[in-house]
């Protein structure tokens, strides 16, 4: 497989002395520079530690030392990774100013190996969003049309990556938030299994949601970061030893897959996007794979039972922001409750605040049963849908989107309105299991539509094989919208 | 109308684990401020708690220890309220499934006090007002607890002191926890109500904090009862609520809390995951756990001949009657080891705390070494207590002190020998004696029991002394 | 109907204050999304048994000691502080 993907293609021109690494970074760098007025995808840039890593590289590629498959690749780490030494603010303005002291360990893995770090990306505020709009540092622009959002919560990874100012990036996923943008902006994103890749680091929106994945290229390039960053880390109880490398199972033979359709997903979705669906099932089926059709009613309270217990968890893990140990501090206050209070409250967005509103209501006494514990068994109901699910396919196709990417200010309207665009992405996260969104061609807006590609727990080898075969068969009409950074 | 007490006690005993609950921090006490603390104990973003191991097997090993069923599956939740000495604005504690429950404490009156539970939670820091501004110090957050709540069975002050001192003897015996109230490693939260003797139905309770010692926690209590008497006689209610002692004025106030302040919202903490408690931990802990302390005093009676008062004074500390057991194993002399541990061993530990820690320079080992040869007839008591001195004071061996003539023995002629040189050597005292001065002779065995070594059977000694003086 | 008082209420708990001209904005917010969320109640959900995604347990780390952050790093990000404590001011 090492003829594919953007991150295998840059790892050939470094090894045969094409390019330095030094130069590399310097053009990734440049172009960020050039063009982020355009696509607001960085809130950061990082050249110091960059630089200091390309050198490094070339200094190992001219002493003939082995390189990790990452090394001097030119990549991005959405603002809610941890980094020491490079302040970290989850785009709010609450944390502005904030210098972690220790790494992520996403992080510290991709330093080992070698990845050049070109700056931090945008985001909505504590990854609360679908559009990147919520960002205190205003939203980051599609690359296809910069009138449209990049998406969201990870629209400055997604919006880099596609537009050639990074070869890969992290974003993370609590209800959609790697592979809506992906979608949007018509890359590859990739949410793995919860507990596959350690959260140690990442600034929690919602624990038992969120989970860290690539935002790339291709579904090749997918599997290489995704085996990179996937190892149990005693750090993080909750991850799991359990997830097994992909890159190597790419190119298996598809023919005989069953790849199931639950009608639920496509009911309500834009015409143009379900013709694009359709066609993207075809070619699938043209590679030898079976299509199972079947129904899945309880999708339906997916969305309800995110928001209830993401916001519910959210309101507990955004309480220590109160200004005493980091981030911003109000300036006007009479005693400590009105300081922690208005530092809040300030530093805070509205998005966040209905969040962090609602996730207190749906905990406090005399509504816990009624929300909160409601929501907790019918979360049970879904892990066990989709256990049944997947003993009839091996794969579940569905729209990421039902859309297209929306325009620029457009869901600052209704916060309610906003929140039904998750519906395909969220229950994936409900169920903790891996989906991955590939482009599957446009709309009639002509902006890139997504494929999501769900698999059962830690099936990631057989799911990104799946995802892989089909990119490759769809071929460049809808893949290669966009060129690759260095073959410019 | 005679009222009676109805006390619940909610205790909180820090852990004696090495680290912190879910970091690797140390849980040394004090320390300069914010020294013992990481990203973790601080509450950075991003950062995720790990559970140690310690902390459960110490609670499970409390909750076994006062019979209490453990729970095969517990969790833990978290408990929200913002305040500046709580990190993460939530303690990582446990709610509905807590480690233990139901379990029992049996007072010297017959009286049984049940324990609903025990759980494991997390410490906050410390804060220090000056001036209306407040110092953080976050060392001691995350430093792991065990609240061991009672059910309201207690009836007077005497039953709650006797609880306290109960558990703390448990606590410490087992291990599991120093106690220290004046360090704080030892709280109590008192829920007081009273009720009409003869009266079934409980009263309205209030539950009392910030008790900082036995004493204090006594007055708070008291106060308290006459407090809510004096409400009732008056025709008055009791308000629900919770109450600050102040020790200044010995008196408990109603602290002034928004109605909705104890809204927690707990739920299921979702950085950790389940605790299973399978039947093989439980008796794997079961069998690492010391002995009963009462069943070990009758042992020491049985087994070692010892007076119940020596018993008692060993194995008050567990690490002495450890000490004790490892020093008296197979000697024909336990009494000897008790009481060297008892006599020269305790004249140089002060206080409490140093026998807590008994920190001697003579390994158990080494102690039984002597007392062997005191079985073997090879050195007398005396030389023992000699040797012990010179042991503890340089950290050596006995060898070190004894040569191969005091291991010799002294044979009859030798000691005569000695004692016409020491009668020769002491005239003068040799003439008072003759004189009538029975004292002197004291003065003339000195010098025999120095020239011997000690090795010489002062008695035997002494008559022969008498002897020759009366030539 | 989430009145005004109960989102005061829950404000007070979340720490966040609540301007007066925000009131009837959030409230109306609140509500949509309230009735949103409450879909959950149309369905019957019996106890799923749910425990934790990927029913882990007795993930436990050793009780062994690791060197604390220097001082200087765990008050780097402090607003305030003073002779090495973090310092919470009386008033601005």
């Amino acid at each position: 497989m090492e003829q594919h993907g953007l991150i295998s293609k840059i790892g050939g021109l470094l090894r045969s002395g094409e390019i330095s690494c030094t130069e590399l970074t310097k053009k990734y760098l440049e172009t960020a520079e050039q063009e982020n007025g355009r696509l607001n995808a960085y809130v950061r840039l990082t050249p110091e530690t960059a630089l200091k890593t390309a050198a490094e590289v070339d200094r190992k590629l001219s002493a003939g030392e082995k390189l990790s498959p990452l090394a001097g690749i030119p990549m991005t780490l959405k603002d809610n990774i941890s980094t020491s030494g490079i302040e970290t603010t989850c785009c709010s303005k609450i944390l502005q100013g904030y210098v972690p002291i220790y790494d992520a360990t996403v992080w510290s893995i991709l330093k080992q190996q070698d990845a050049v770090l070109i700056g931090k990306t945008n985001m909505d505020e504590f990854a609360m969003g679908s559009s990147c709009e919520t960002s205190c540092f205003g939203g980051a622009k599609n690359p296809h049309n910069t009138e449209r959002v990049a998406g969201g919560s990870s629209g400055g990874v997604a919006s880099a990556v596609a537009g050639n100012l990074a070869a890969f990036g992290l974003g993370s996923d609590t209800g959609g938030s790697i592979r809506q943008p992906a979608s949007f902006c018509g890359i590859v994103g990739f949410k793995p299994t919860y507990g596959a890749v350690s959260r140690y680091g990442l600034i929690a929106y919602a624990s038992s949601f969120d989970q860290i994945g690539p935002i790339t290229r291709s579904v090749a390039d997918a599997a290489l970061v995704y085996d990179a960053i996937a190892q149990y880390d005693p750090m993080d109880s909750t991850s799991s030893d359990k997830a097994a490398p992909a890159f190597s199972s790419l190119g298996k033979d598809i023919r005989g897959l069953k790849i199931g359709v639950p009608k639920e997903y496509y009911d309500g979705i834009r015409p143009d996007v379900k013709a694009a669906l359709e066609n993207a099932l075809k070619v699938c089926q043209s590679l030898g794979a079976e299509i199972v059709e079947f129904s899945m009613p309880s999708i339906k309270y997916s969305l309800p039972v995110y928001y209830i217990l993401a916001c519910a968890e959210a309101s507990s893990n955004l309480g220590r922001y109160d200004g005493i140990r980091y981030g911003t501090l109000t300036e006007h206050y009479a005693d400590r409750d009105e300081m922690i209070c208005r530092t809040r409250s300030e530093g805070f967005g509205a998005e966040v605040k209905r969040r962090i509103l609602l996730g207190t209501y749906v905990l406090s006494a005399g509504y816990y049963d009624a929300f909160y514990k409601k929501a907790q068994n019918l979360r049970g109901t879904l892990v066990k849908a989709f256990e049944d699910a997947f003993s009839r396919c091996d794969v579940i196709a569905a729209p990421t989107v039902p859309m297209t990417a929306f325009p620029l200010n457009f869901t600052a309207r209704d916060a309610v309105e906003t929140y039904l665009t998750d519906i395909c992405t969220v229950p994936v996260n409900i169920a903790g299991l891996p989906g991955i969104s590939v482009p599957c061609g446009f709309g009639s807006d002509s902006m890139p539509v997504g494929l999501q590609l769900i698999g059962a727990r830690f099936s990631e080898p057989a799911l990104l094989n799946a995802a892989f075969q089909y990119e490759q068969a769809a071929g460049d009409d809808v893949f290669r919208a966009l060129e690759t950074g260095v073959a410019r | 109308m005679n009222y009676e007490l109805v006390c619940g006690l909610e205790t909180h005993v820090e852990l004696a684990t090495k680290t912190k609950i879910f970091c690797s921090c140390t849980t040394e006490f004090g320390g300069e401020p914010n020294t013992h603390c990481c990203p973790i104990c601080i509450g950075l973003p991003g950062t995720l708690p790990k559970l140690n191991r310690a902390v459960v097997e110490y609670a499970v090993m409390a909750g076994l220890a006062t019979n209490c069923e453990i729970s095969p599956v517990s969790k833990m939740d978290r408990k929200n309220y913002v305040y500046p000495d709580l990190p993460k604005a939530y303690q990582i504690s446990q709610y509905d499934m807590p480690l233990c429950r139901n379990g029992r404490v049996d007072l010297s009156n017959g009286r049984r006090i049940r324990l609903n539970r025990i759980h494991i939670e997390e410490d906050a820091g410390k804060l220090v007002h000056e001036r209306g501004n407040t110092f953080v110090d976050y060392n001691r957050g995350g430093v792991p607890l065990i609240e061991i709540v009672t059910e309201p069975d207690l009836r007077s002050i005497a039953e709650v002191e006797e609880y306290v001192e109960k558990l703390q003897m448990i606590l410490r015996y087992i291990g599991v926890s120093d106690c220290k109230m004046q360090e704080g490693s030892l709280r109590c939260d008192v829920n007081v109500s009273v009720r009409p003797a003869g009266q079934e139905a409980f009263g309205t309770r209030a539950e009392i904090k910030n008790m900082n010692s036995f004493a204090h926690m006594v007055k708070a209590i008291e106060y308290e009862y006459d407090r809510q008497v004096d409400l009732l006689m008056s025709g008055e209610e009791v308000v629900q609520e919770t109450r600050r002692y102040d020790e200044e004025s010995g008196c408990t106030e109603g602290m002034r809390g928004k109605e909705d302040a104890d809204d927690y919202r707990y739920f299921r903490e979702p950085d950790l995951v389940t605790i299973r408690i399978t039947d093989e931990m439980r008796e794997t802990l079961r069998a690492k756990m010391p002995e009963d302390p009462q069943k070990r005093l009758t042992r020491f009676g049985s087994d070692y001949g010892l007076p119940e008062a020596d018993a008692r004074l060993l194995i008050e500390h567990r690490r002495i009657a450890d000490y004790f057991e490892a020093a008296a194993k197979g000697t024909k002399n336990p009494r000897a080891a008790a009481n060297c541990i008892l006599g020269q061993m305790f004249a140089r530990l002060g206080s409490e705390a140093e026998k807590e820690r008994f920190d001697v320079a003579v390994s158990p080992e080494r102690l039984r070494e002597l007392i062997l040869l005191l079985d073997a007839g090879k050195i007398r008591m005396n030389l023992v207590k000699s040797t012990l001195e010179k042991m503890l004071d340089s950290g050596k061996p006995a060898s070190d002190f004894l040569n191969e003539k005091d291991l010799a023995g002294l044979s009859a002629d030798d000691l005569k020998a000695i004692c016409e040189k020491a009668v020769a050597e002491n005239e003068a005292a040799a003439a008072d004696y003759r004189a009538g001065k029975g004292k002197a002779l004291k003065a003339i065995l000195g010098s025999v029991m120095k020239a011997t070594r000690g090795r010489a059977d002062p008695q035997e000694a002494e008559r022969l002394l008498a002897e020759l003086l009366k030539k | 109907m989430v009145t005004h008082e109960e989102i005061l209420k829950i404000a007070r708990l979340a720490k966040l204050s609540v301007a007066p001209e925000e009131l009837d904005g959030l409230t109306r917010d609140m509500n949509s999304i309230i009735e949103f969320a409450d879909a959950v109640n149309s369905v019957a959900a019996e106890d799923s048994g749910f425990d934790n995604i990927n029913n882990l347990s007795n993930v436990f780390r050793d009780d062994t000691v690791v060197s604390s952050f220097s001082r200087e790093e765990i008050l780097k990000n402090a607003p305030n502080q003073e002779d090495g404590y973090f310092l919470v001011r009386r008033r601005s």
